[in-house]
């Protein structure tokens, strides 16, 4: 396991360094290895939760500024304290098994939610080397472990005994299985591209020449398609229908409180920063600055691999990143506001008539220009 | 292949995916006209009241809590018959001495109340009010039921409480001003006050005459044609 | 015994019994649901599996395809015919029970005779790594390509098959009878899908 902490190329290592200080304690590397192994892991888990800290805050704020209204505003300044109210009320409140309900399932269910989504963390890169796991496969561990969250939703769905939760199990169900095909072509017109299923080279083959060369001038329909796909799939608005409050209560959710439903609640906003990552990784040049920093860095007379550069660089990619992310969660919101819930009969529609033909149009096309330019479509 | 009825197939064909295409397209197009509605409402004022701490001021007609005197009522009972539903209940009695109505209590139920203000707009003594307090929430509905020492307080404003800033509501607000957070409380709303209409009205009554009888006379000219 | 060989020894055994058990639990329990959901343990441990033979592309395909795919399928198919319906009770079930567990237990000592007398050359190849998704698709477009094609015209037939079975309308006389056929699509029927019709005999 390529694991974080090699911040650079060649100047720091800090998992080397880690090792060292701690073999100068009397500990055999081995030892050391493990003690090492967690800490990027916590370190990605906790930046994961305060991304949807964040997130939760930016949605209420700019919700009620797309309404008019204030939103939160005593909790903390701004109301930034907002998220931690509601995660703390969540905690303390009482945990409901329904009388009739199945007691194992029930329990299980949003933990299969919510476990594949944070997994799914280990392959987001935020610098050349800043990631847990660099593995081969990358984005289609992705792909994969978000094929595992419906059959959490079907459980809780099923063990809540209860009509609208079964249905809206049964939708969340269908619409994840149906805008997992789709989302899978967008990525693999991106992924021929690159040559490469990993994340790293994905964004490393688009950094050539700043923004122009990022991927969404070359793949503008894979983009959309994957944009359409990742809010079906974080069932978010215009999608929202396994919890459309007016028809099913709130679907699977319904016989849920406390901490089994902060789970949920949780996983849709880890999905949803998760996906805001992936489409910045996929089609905004991930980490990349909008102009080479090797240009930037030749322009001031500097070495690029000088120790303070790297650092610079480092966390200019995690700023990076962050801002591309937080700019697609913002247009997620926008969208939140602007559009209407489709019905479940249109959603199919969009999603095996209209985005799993032009997918396949996209790919073919792709491959195509793969063939026809191999310099501007990866060779 | 090049049979008619095949050429004819594949040029439907190709106008069904030109016409979805253009659907796709126009689609695409109302999507990002919403977008920018939403996003350009993103950049106005919050309208918030911030409700217990800032409270709006009721208009001048405003029909909340009513208020009565006791002392004015002569139990006439007129309040009870113009009321929709008989809601104002007047025990009194005949004090045989004096041969005169002697009124012993008098109250109305605002949890059965419409405010319509039937009974402050016919009791012949003034002695029922319509107050601008609409704070009536109890924790028992029958303690909605006022009686005459409860319609008898003087009902609590606004703009003289301490703990409240009073906000103008938005017609009374002056021209182009839309948030009534930052105000300068001397401005005058927008549109004549009605000591202006008066001055107003007196002016045209003075003037009116000449116009009323050319306007009368244009009139005629046009029923004549 | 060094961290990570004892590792992987713990990880093979809490895998291995995972699979045992839900495989095991996938026959015997009762709850059909439950046996569902077992299965997809199940296959969530065999992928796992694959994972400490260094396959990764192979456990990713096998989490899609059978967790996602197989394995929610066949919970949907469940959930859709939810009538809680009492099974008729089914004659010598214990004679059943015990030919089966017979037929079971031949085919697994088989396999035990099979897995002692076969000489596995141990270690095997060199592991390949994150070349394994490159080896693949190699093998699948040359010396595998028919097969792997044969496969995709089997899936396109049993998905015109499903869209046949699915939409009648499209079949407006029996192909054997030649009568019209009875259109009750789903949509259009009254009668209500989920609910319980246990009383109903």
């Amino acid at each position: 396991m390529t694991v974080l902490g090699t911040l650079v190329s060649t100047g720091l290592d800090l998992e080397l360094s880690f090792n060292n200080i701690l073999q100068g304690f009397g500990f055999s590397p081995e030892v050391a290895h493990i003690l090492w192994l967690p800490l990027p892991m916590l370190l990605v888990l906790s930046a994961a939760l305060i991304g949807v800290l964040v997130t939760v805050w930016l949605e209420r704020k700019i919700s009620a500024a797309a309404q008019q209204r204030i939103g939160p505003e005593y909790a903390g300044a701004l109301g930034i304290l907002q998220p931690m109210a509601d995660g703390l009320k969540l905690l303390v409140k009482e945990d409901i098994i329904p009388a009739k309900a199945d007691s194992l399932l029930f329990t299980l269910g949003p933990v299969l939610v919510l476990v594949p989504v944070i997994l799914s963390w280990l392959i987001v890169p935020f610098g050349q080397n800043l990631l847990i796991s660099n593995i081969g496969i990358g984005i289609f561990l992705w792909i994969a472990l978000s094929s595992i969250q419906p059959i959490g939703l079907l459980m809780s769905g099923y063990a809540s005994n209860n009509k609208y939760s079964l249905l809206g199990g049964l939708r969340a169900a269908a619409q994840s299985i149906s805008y997992e095909i789709p989302l899978a072509l967008a990525v693999l017109a991106v992924v021929m591209m690159s040559n490469s299923l990993s994340t790293v080279d994905i964004v490393n083959q688009q950094n050539g020449l700043g923004f122009l060369s990022w991927n969404i001038w070359r793949q503008p329909v894979g983009f959309v398609i994957f944009w359409i796909c990742a809010l079906a799939e974080c069932e978010r608005l215009p999608f929202d229908l396994p919890e459309a409050e007016e028809e099913l209560v709130a679907g699977y959710q319904t016989e849920y409180a406390g901490m089994k439903f902060a789970l949920f609640y949780l996983g849709s906003y880890i999905n949803l920063v998760l996906s805001a990552l992936l489409v910045s990784v996929l089609y905004l040049g991930g980490w990349g600055f909008p102009i080479p920093i090797e240009w930037v860095a030749r322009i001031f007379g500097q070495n690029i691999d000088a120790p303070l550069v790297q650092i610079f660089t480092g966390s200019l990619g995690i700023v990076m990143t962050i801002l591309k992310t937080y700019l697609l969660v913002f247009l997620a919101i926008l969208l939140r506001w602007t559009t209407p819930r489709v019905r479940i009969d249109q959603l199919l529609d969009l999603g095996w008539k209209f985005l799993l033909p032009i997918g396949l149009v996209n790919l073919l096309f792709t491959a195509g220009l793969k063939l026809a330019f191999p310099i501007a479509f990866g060779g | 292949m090049n049979s008619p009825i095949a050429g004819n197939q594949m040029s439907r064909f190709f106008q069904q995916v030109a016409e979805y295409t253009r659907n796709a397209i126009s689609a695409g197009k109302y999507l990002i006209q919403g977008l920018a509605v939403t996003f350009d409402h993103m950049g106005r004022r919050p309208i918030t009241v911030q409700y217990p701490y800032e409270k709006l001021i009721p208009s001048e007609r405003y029909r909340g809590r009513i208020h009565y005197e006791f002392d004015k009522c002569i139990a006439c009972e007129v309040c009870v018959r113009v009321c929709p539903i008989n809601l104002p209940v007047v025990d009194w009695v005949m004090n045989k001495e004096t041969k005169k109505k002697e009124l012993r209590n008098y109250s109305i139920d605002f949890g059965v109340c419409i405010f319509c203000g039937n009974c402050v707009e016919y009791c012949p003594t003034n002695c029922l009010s319509m107050t601008e307090e609409y704070e009536l929430a109890s924790f028992d509905r029958h303690s909605l039921n006022f009686d005459n020492v409860a319609l008898g307080r003087l009902p609590t404003s606004v703009t003289t409480d301490k703990s409240v800033q009073p906000l103008r509501e938005f017609s009374y607000l002056p021209k182009t001003i839309m948030d009534p957070h930052e105000m300068d409380p001397t401005n005058s709303r927008a549109g004549k006050l009605p000591e202006e209409v008066m001055d107003w009205m007196k002016q045209e009554s003075e003037s009116a005459p000449k116009d009323l009888v050319e306007s009368i006379n244009n009139q005629d000219k046009k029923t004549e044609k | 015994m060094t961290i990570s060989s004892s590792t992987e020894q713990i990880c093979f055994i809490l895998l291995g019994l995972t699979v045992i058990v839900g495989a095991l639990g996938v026959v015997l329990i009762n709850n059909i649901v439950y046996s569902a959901f077992l299965l997809g343990g199940v296959f969530m441990g065999v992928a796992g599996l694959y994972l400490l033979l260094n396959a990764s592309f192979v456990a990713a395909a096998q989490v899609l395809v059978y967790v996602g795919a197989v394995n929610v399928l066949i919970l949907f198919a469940i959930m859709l015919v939810n009538k809680r319906e009492e099974l008729k009770p089914i004659k010598a079930l214990q004679i059943r029970k015990i030919l089966s567990a017979g037929v079971c237990g031949g085919l697994l000592i088989l396999l035990f005779r099979v897995d002692l007398t076969t000489k596995w050359s141990t270690p095997g190849p060199a592991a390949i790594g994150e070349k394994a998704t490159e080896r693949i698709g190699e093998h699948l477009f040359s010396d595998y390509l028919l097969p792997f094609e044969l496969a995709s015209v089997l899936l396109l037939m049993a998905m015109i098959g499903a869209i046949v079975l699915a939409r009648r309308d499209v079949l407006t006389s029996d192909v054997v009878t030649g009568d019209v056929v009875n259109q009750n699509l789903i949509e259009k029927s009254n009668e209500p899908i989920l609910i319980d019709q246990s009383n109903k005999q």
